[in-house]
């Protein structure tokens, strides 16, 4: 008998050894995963952060540049520097063939025009002398000066000829090639070149579209949630509309992007690819998220509280307003930074509603065309340049960032308002 | 004088009968116990006194409760203004979790009772003052209610319930949740409150109905078995049921 209760004994403590065991190996495993992605992402996505520079010495002549004397600001303004960029590169190899010249112009990116062209615009007093100019180095010539670029494939199957390489190397010799950080990426909006393309059109987006979404979705949840928790009397509706409220929760996110393309494209006509339609699509697929945080904090708000102000003489509104309400809204508000957060990496329905177009603009309103951070990483992820690659990890640094810091505000409102209560 | 005049009061918790015709008279400035087992009805009874039975979904109440002329259980009558004269002091202290100035001055503002600052600190201090716990928070008016002992939380809700001058104060078990000391500082409130106040008190403990009441109702199944003062309930009653359940043989 005694021996029998201890074998029961012991065999409770081994279910609880075991039991912690489980437990502490599944902790460790989520954390290696994360841990493995993590570093996965920053070891391919921090070099997006530095931009290789080509320093080149433009002579800012000009003839070439088909200028008279003494030129006004619009003359300079409306100059032709093409030919002058042209020449700039040629100048790297004065006895470079036709096709080498070609080799050469491809060294640096299409902007490069431009960028001699600021050079002159902000000190108007260079033309005639001389002054190395930085230019933004094409894609793969930056992997190649990052290292990420094999450089003992076969010519024929790189995008940098032998001829550039070694064009490359000497101004690597020469000190012209620099690193520097990459503000671009953050101003710069989309491009179909990887050394120019930025995340400012495509971030400007996701806030427009994570705004109107708020300003649609937490008005209406919580209006819904208070209505449903505090007045709404239990009957069969209020079962019937509940279970359809979570219903609507679990619906797949490419659903409501149909219901975006079908109602407010196709019958509202509102426009199409702009954070409005977006916020409004991704509010769709919030509310029930708010909706449902939003009547849990309620529930959770102690009836003692609801009864001692009734008992008061408070009506059912001041009762709620006063009381009830603001005891669940640090509930509320984290559950509306979880719902936007997932509208925020939210991407198919984004993309029926056509999103994922490409734009070179940055948004200055909801209702200008833009993408959205997740559906530029798709945008990116699709591209076959390798300069895009970094990219990606790039964004979804970006993305991640971003939310951290929404949760991370979440907090602070939570325990403020916690702190008031307690 | 009697205050509040029930008749005929029948309660239903949707097809369950809780209460069967209860006919009892409530007398001004004095302090009724209402006692009886766990289950009997005698916090259900209190409830019909303010209408706080309305909250529940599946509750019905029949029959008549006269205050001051009016019965409260009319279509006409005004919930808001009746639990404004009917203060409520609950079973477990229930300070909102807003400061200790905040939760004596809620009830004088929704009331629109106070026209100025000083005329709402004037209310708060008599209302602290009334329940005996001035002294211990006057300094710290604006820290939460929440964080007093539970003994202080209950004379809040207290000092909260008198804050609109109510002409009666419902208490549900005000004591169960106290210590002894708390508890006899709470006897005394009350005694010192039936002054201004008429005091129903719903209590477990037989000790305290006969220390804090003038006037005693015997609770049993939904019945009212017995009322009357409380020396006659305690000394000499006429229930079998009601001297089994005062000896201690059951309850």
């Amino acid at each position: 008998m005694n021996k029998n209760k201890e074998k029961l004994l012991n065999s409770r403590y081994r279910a609880e050894k075991r039991f912690q065991f489980y437990g502490k190996s599944a902790i460790f495993l989520a954390l290696l995963f994360l841990t493995i992605f993590i570093f996965k992402i920053f070891s391919t996505g921090y070099t997006a952060f530095q931009k290789t520079w080509l320093i080149v010495p433009v002579t800012f002549d000009a003839e070439t540049m088909y200028l008279d004397e003494n030129p006004s600001k619009e003359d300079l303004e409306d100059a032709d520097y093409f030919d002058l960029a042209l020449q700039t590169m040629f100048n790297l190899d004065k006895s470079a063939s036709e096709k080498q010249q070609n080799d050469l112009k491809r060294m640096v990116s299409y902007f490069f025009e431009r960028e001699i062209k600021r050079e002159l615009l902000n000190d108007p007093s260079l033309i005639g002398k001389t002054k190395d100019v930085y230019l933004t180095a094409s894609d793969d010539l930056d992997q190649v000066f990052k290292g990420n670029y094999p450089r003992d494939l076969p010519e024929d199957q790189r995008r940098v000829t032998d001829y550039q390489l070694k064009i490359f190397d000497q101004l690597v010799e020469q000190g012209r090639v620099e690193s520097k950080f990459n503000l671009s990426f953050f101003t710069y909006p989309d491009s179909r070149e990887a050394e120019l393309a930025g995340i400012a059109s495509s971030f400007m987006g996701s806030i427009f579209s994570i705004l109107v979404c708020l300003v649609i979705a937490f008005p209406v949840a919580v209006l819904a949630a208070i209505y449903l928790e505090e007045f709404a009397p239990k009957n069969r509706l209020t079962d019937f509309i509940e279970v359809n409220i979570n219903n609507l929760a679990a619906v797949p996110s490419i659903v409501f992007g149909l219901l975006g393309l079908g109602i407010l494209l196709a019958v509202f006509q509102l426009p199409r690819s702009t954070p409005l339609v977006g916020g409004i699509t991704l509010s769709l697929m919030t509310l029930p998220t708010i909706i449902i945080a939003c009547r849990a904090s309620l529930k959770a708000v102690p009836p003692s509280i609801r009864e001692a102000a009734l008992a008061m003489g408070a009506s059912k509104m001041q009762t709620t307003m006063h009381h009830t309400v603001p005891l669940s809204m640090p509930g509320t508000l984290s559950g509306t930074i979880i719902g936007l957060a997932q509208a925020l990496g939210e991407t198919a329905p984004l993309i029926l509603i056509g999103m994922v177009a490409f734009v070179n603009t940055i948004p200055g309103s909801p209702l200008d065309p833009a993408a959205s951070l997740p559906v530029q990483i798709y945008i990116w992820a699709e591209s076959a340049e390798r300069g895009f690659v970094e990219k990606v990890s790039a964004c979804i640094m970006v993305l991640l960032g971003f939310l951290i810091i929404m949760n991370l505000f979440a907090q602070i409102i939570r325990h403020k308002f916690e702190k008031k209560w307690s | 004088m009697i205050k509040i005049n029930s008749k005929n009061v029948d309660v239903f918790y949707g097809k369950k009968q809780a209460l069967f015709n209860i006919n009892l008279d409530i007398e001004e400035n004095q302090v009724t116990a209402l006692i009886g087992p766990s289950g009997c009805g005698k916090s259900t009874f209190l409830r019909c006194l303010n209408r706080m039975n309305d909250v529940i979904d599946i509750c019905r109440v029949k029959g008549q409760i006269i205050i001051n002329d009016f019965d409260i259980n009319d279509k006409s009558c005004d919930v808001v203004r009746l639990r404004e004269k009917i203060g409520m002091v609950f079973q477990k202290p229930n300070p909102f979790p807003k400061t200790i100035y905040e939760n004596i001055s809620y009830g004088p503002t929704i009331h629109g009772m106070a026209q100025s600052k000083n005329e709402m600190d004037e209310i708060v201090e008599n209302s602290l003052k009334k329940a005996a716990l001035w002294e211990e928070v006057k300094d710290r008016l604006h820290e939460p209610g929440t964080g007093l002992s539970g003994g202080q939380q209950q004379r809040l809700c207290i000092a909260r319930a008198i804050s609109v001058k109510p002409e009666v104060i419902l208490m549900d078990e005000p004591c169960s949740a106290l210590d002894p000391i708390a508890t006899a500082q709470i006897e005394e409130l009350i005694d010192e409150l039936k002054k201004d106040h008429t005091i129903i008190i719903v209590t477990h403990s037989m000790a305290q109905a006969a220390r804090v009441s003038q006037n005693t109702g015997f609770f049993h199944l939904g019945e009212l078995i017995e009322h009357g003062s409380t020396d006659k309930i305690f000394k000499n009653p006429e229930n079998k049921r009601t001297q089994d359940y005062i000896t201690g043989r059951f309850g």
